[in-house]
């Protein structure tokens, strides 16, 4: 079965709305970074963060106390909804299910409630911040802004996971009775986060992140949210969405990101929106992409966007998406000329261009991938 | 490669089979242990020494044994690295391929809500400075919700591609519930479902500052019930295309043929105080069978013994239901979080296999405001024909499932 999209939300350290980011990305812009930095250590990491800004009119009350996370997904959520011309009321509240994906959660408020616990004991541990560091605390803010009473899931992973989400929404849209499936990709920046992916040597101390270079060396931490209201009808189709796979060793990736691949690439491929950032993932999709797709043009976002993890999947899906509308590709930033996949390493125009993979290939063993075309 | 292409194989829904099943939590080490413990009505919630629980009002948990666990699984690579959760999920898939070693599940749905969660915790604390932090890789690459599932599927070479819900406390019905509609509509003909958590400070001191844990035994639906305690644990079961299952000569221990869930929208943490959501994915769990209500024999409740959840989900279940057998088996073991609706997925099977209704134990005195039949106390023999599982979670969040005996 395939799916249409029907409307797209998206808040980056770019800004907000599909628009101004496309317009920025078209340009060339990067983000700018910003530092992070935590009382009880010393070393300080680059991050890309959303503006303050770009949060502005989003206000509702389950959103008082809300983490950062919750806002990005609220924010993207209503985008999606309204570019989708799509008003949840009492009439279609069961019918429009609701699809999180994300990563490490609300990481910030889970942080203090422990350091409470840490510093001065459990009696010190606060009952408001409890709640918002479950898993599920942005859908179930963004459930009661919309007021569904249906299907609403929370999948949590790696940066592959937002992929799987859409693979999940096919699942529940084979039932008649959901009409539209939001899915919303969203996750916050926190320094812990900076400090255990730089424990794992994932993470790049200062920008650029250079893609598919040989060096690895690394990535940079954003934050923000993607969303898109997947329907029966839409400007643009979801053929098919790989259910994923999962690597028990990194070694082991280039072999699913090919399986994944050549799934998908039987059919003519325009261009691919790789999950290359500046990590091992890199290598593993250059040698499935010079494998299975050779003549495909390639393009990643995370050097201007930074890794944004759990959003990472349907930020892919929107820049896929763009390029189908806009007949255009962006310019991949920092990459080498000497890179063996055929970037596009500046703004370049593609017509005929009517058929895309989206691969995404997680720093936590998972994988997936889905082919998008336009009408 | 994945074989879930999206190619219905017929028009009519499927029906599902549960083939195999495999669980760990405070009752027991496997499906024998399990029911030994619930037809004898054991209270298996102990005094947690895991972590300090001084500061807390409540001091105890339904705690799996660590030593059972690495002595089940001590042999395993890189074994005493992993986290806790990660040695429950595979003793619980090793029970299950060990009654059907040819299951190759095409997808995999696992609930969760706290994944590695006591390793973050240690990572924390070192580096706050109060511990050595050589270990702090090992710590954060068993910390992410999917790992325990993939290093399960690692250890008995199942390749499924992984899709884990954290919805709160009804994670683990939601994962086997989503697994059934998987097969249900044609896209899969076998997909394994389940639930883990371990127990983690974090969580314990969380649901204490919320005053929703008791200083006292946990008493679902007494009118002197005073909060939940935790638990933790893990449980699998093989979902299969009935037919195919019936083909290839595979053992079908019952039959899952509804599955409902609902958002209430009330408050982050408690339900909605008529039970309009329980009651919601009750209903929906009914009529995606096409049973009536009283077809149901029995109901294992959400029933954490919070005064806000018990009251809720019994005006729900007097509302549907009339009179049918109700218990909390989390009165034994404690409420395991995003485990508990797969730990009581299993609990049903049983007592749809053996013919019995678990066990509401601590029960003292009945609450004139709820009008069910509560198991009080004693398990007992019954016909059980259809059974109901209950789970609901934070955020409003609310997931049914029934479960049928079927005779071979």
């Amino acid at each position: 079965m395939s799916l249409e999209i029907a409307g797209m939300g998206w808040v980056t350290p770019l800004g907000t709305g599909i628009d101004s980011v496309w317009e920025r990305l078209l340009r060339g812009d990067e983000a700018s970074a910003t530092t992070i930095s935590e009382k009880f250590a010393d070393r300080v990491y680059s991050v890309f963060r959303v503006p303050e800004a770009a949060l502005k009119g989003i206000s509702h009350p389950r959103l008082r106390r809300a983490s950062a996370i919750s806002r990005f997904a609220a924010a993207a959520g209503l985008q999606a909804l309204e570019s989708a011309g799509l008003k949840p009321d009492s009439e279609n509240a069961e019918r429009i299910a609701l699809i999180f994906a994300i990563s490490n959660g609300g990481v910030t408020y889970t942080k203090r409630f422990y350091h409470e616990i840490v510093g001065t004991g459990a009696q010190a541990a606060s009952p408001l911040l409890f709640p918002e560091t479950v898993f599920n605390a942005p859908a179930s803010h963004l459930a009661a802004i919309l007021g569904v009473t249906g299907a609403t899931y929370t999948l949590v992973g790696d940066g592959a996971v937002g992929l799987a989400a859409i693979t999940m929404a096919e699942e529940l849209m084979a039932n008649a009775a959901q009409d539209y499936c939001l899915v919303v990709g969203t996750e916050e920046i926190d320094w812990l986060l900076c400090d255990a992916y730089r424990r794992w040597r994932l993470l790049r101390m200062a920008p650029p992140i250079e893609p598919f270079s040989r060096q690895n060396r690394g990535m940079i931490l954003s934050e923000g949210a993607g969303a898109i209201v997947l329907g029966r009808d839409g400007f643009l189709t979801i053929e098919q969405a790989h259910p994923g796979a999962y690597f028990a060793r990194r070694a082991e990736a280039e072999k699913i990101s090919k399986g994944i691949l050549c799934n998908l690439g039987q059919l003519e491929i325009d261009f691919v929106i790789s999950s290359a950032n500046g990590t091992f993932v890199d290598q593993a999709e250059s040698q499935a992409l010079q494998k299975v797709v050779p003549n495909a043009l390639v393009y990643t976002g995370k050097p201007a966007l930074g890794e944004s993890v759990g959003a990472a999947g349907l930020w892919q899906i929107i820049l896929a998406a763009q390029v189908l509308r806009s007949k255009e590709i962006p310019p991949v930033l920092h990459a080498d000329e000497s890179v063996r996949v055929r970037l596009a390493l500046s703004r370049t125009p593609v017509p005929s261009a009517r058929r895309a993979i989206v691969l995404s290939c997680g720093l936590n063993q998972q994988a997936a991938g889905l082919r998008m075309a336009i009408h | 490669m994945p074989q879930g292409n999206g190619q219905k194989t017929t028009n009519d829904p499927a029906r599902v089979a549960v083939t195999a099943a495999g669980v760990v939590s405070p009752l027991g080490f496997g499906l024998a242990e399990t029911l030994e413990c619930l037809r004898s009505a054991r209270d298996c919630v102990t005094p947690v020494m895991r972590f300090s629980v001084t500061q807390c009002r409540c001091k105890t948990a339904g705690q799996v044994s660590d030593s059972r666990l690495l002595a089940s699984h001590g042999q395993l690579p890189r074994s005493r690295r992993l986290h806790r959760a990660s040695h429950m999920m595979i003793q619980a898939l090793q029970e299950l391929v060990t009654q059907q070693p040819d299951f190759a599940p095409e997808l995999t749905v696992i609930g969760t809500t706290s994944g590695g969660m006591s390793y973050g915790e240690r990572y924390y604390r070192s580096l706050n400075g109060a511990g050595d932090l050589r270990h702090a890789p090992t710590w954060i690459a068993n910390y992410p919700a999917q790992k325990p599932v993939i290093d399960a599927q690692t250890a008995f070479g199942i390749s499924a591609p992984c899709q884990v819900i954290a919805n709160a406390c009804a994670s683990g019905t939601n994962a086997v519930g989503h697994a059934f509609e998987c097969v249900r509509s044609g896209r899969y003909q076998q997909v394994l479902a389940g639930g883990y958590d371990a127990l983690a400070e974090m969580v314990f001191v969380g649901f204490d500052s919320l005053q929703a844990s008791t200083p006292d035994k946990c008493r679902p639906f007494d009118r002197y019930r005073s909060g939940m305690v935790l638990g933790e644990g893990a449980a699998v079961m093989a979902l299969e295309n009935l037919d195919l299952a019936r083909e290839r000569g595979a053992p079908v221990l019952a039959e899952i043929i509804g599955y409902g869930i609902s958002t209430d929208n009330f408050h982050i943490t408690q339900p909605e105080p008529s039970g309009v959501g329980a009651r919601q994915a009750m209903e929906r769990a009914v009529e995606s069978a096409h049973i009536h209500p009283s077809d149901v024999d029995y109901i294992n409740a959400h029933g954490t013994a919070t005064a806000f959840n018990d009251a809720a989900e019994g005006r729900a279940i007097s509302a549907l239901f009339n009179a049918v057998p109700v218990s909390s088996t989390k009165s034994m073991m404690g409420h395991s979080l995003g485990a508990a609706g797969a730990i009581e997925a299993v609990v049903c099977l049983l007592a749809l296999q053996h013919q019995f209704l678990p066990a509401n134990i601590n029960f003292t005195t009945p609450d004139d405001d709820l009008d069910i039949n509560i198991v009080a106390n004693e398990a007992r023999p019954a016909v059980v024909n259809i059974a109901l599982s209950n789970s609901f979670g934070f955020g409003g969040t609310n997931a049914s499932m029934l479960m049928r005996k079927l005779d071979a």
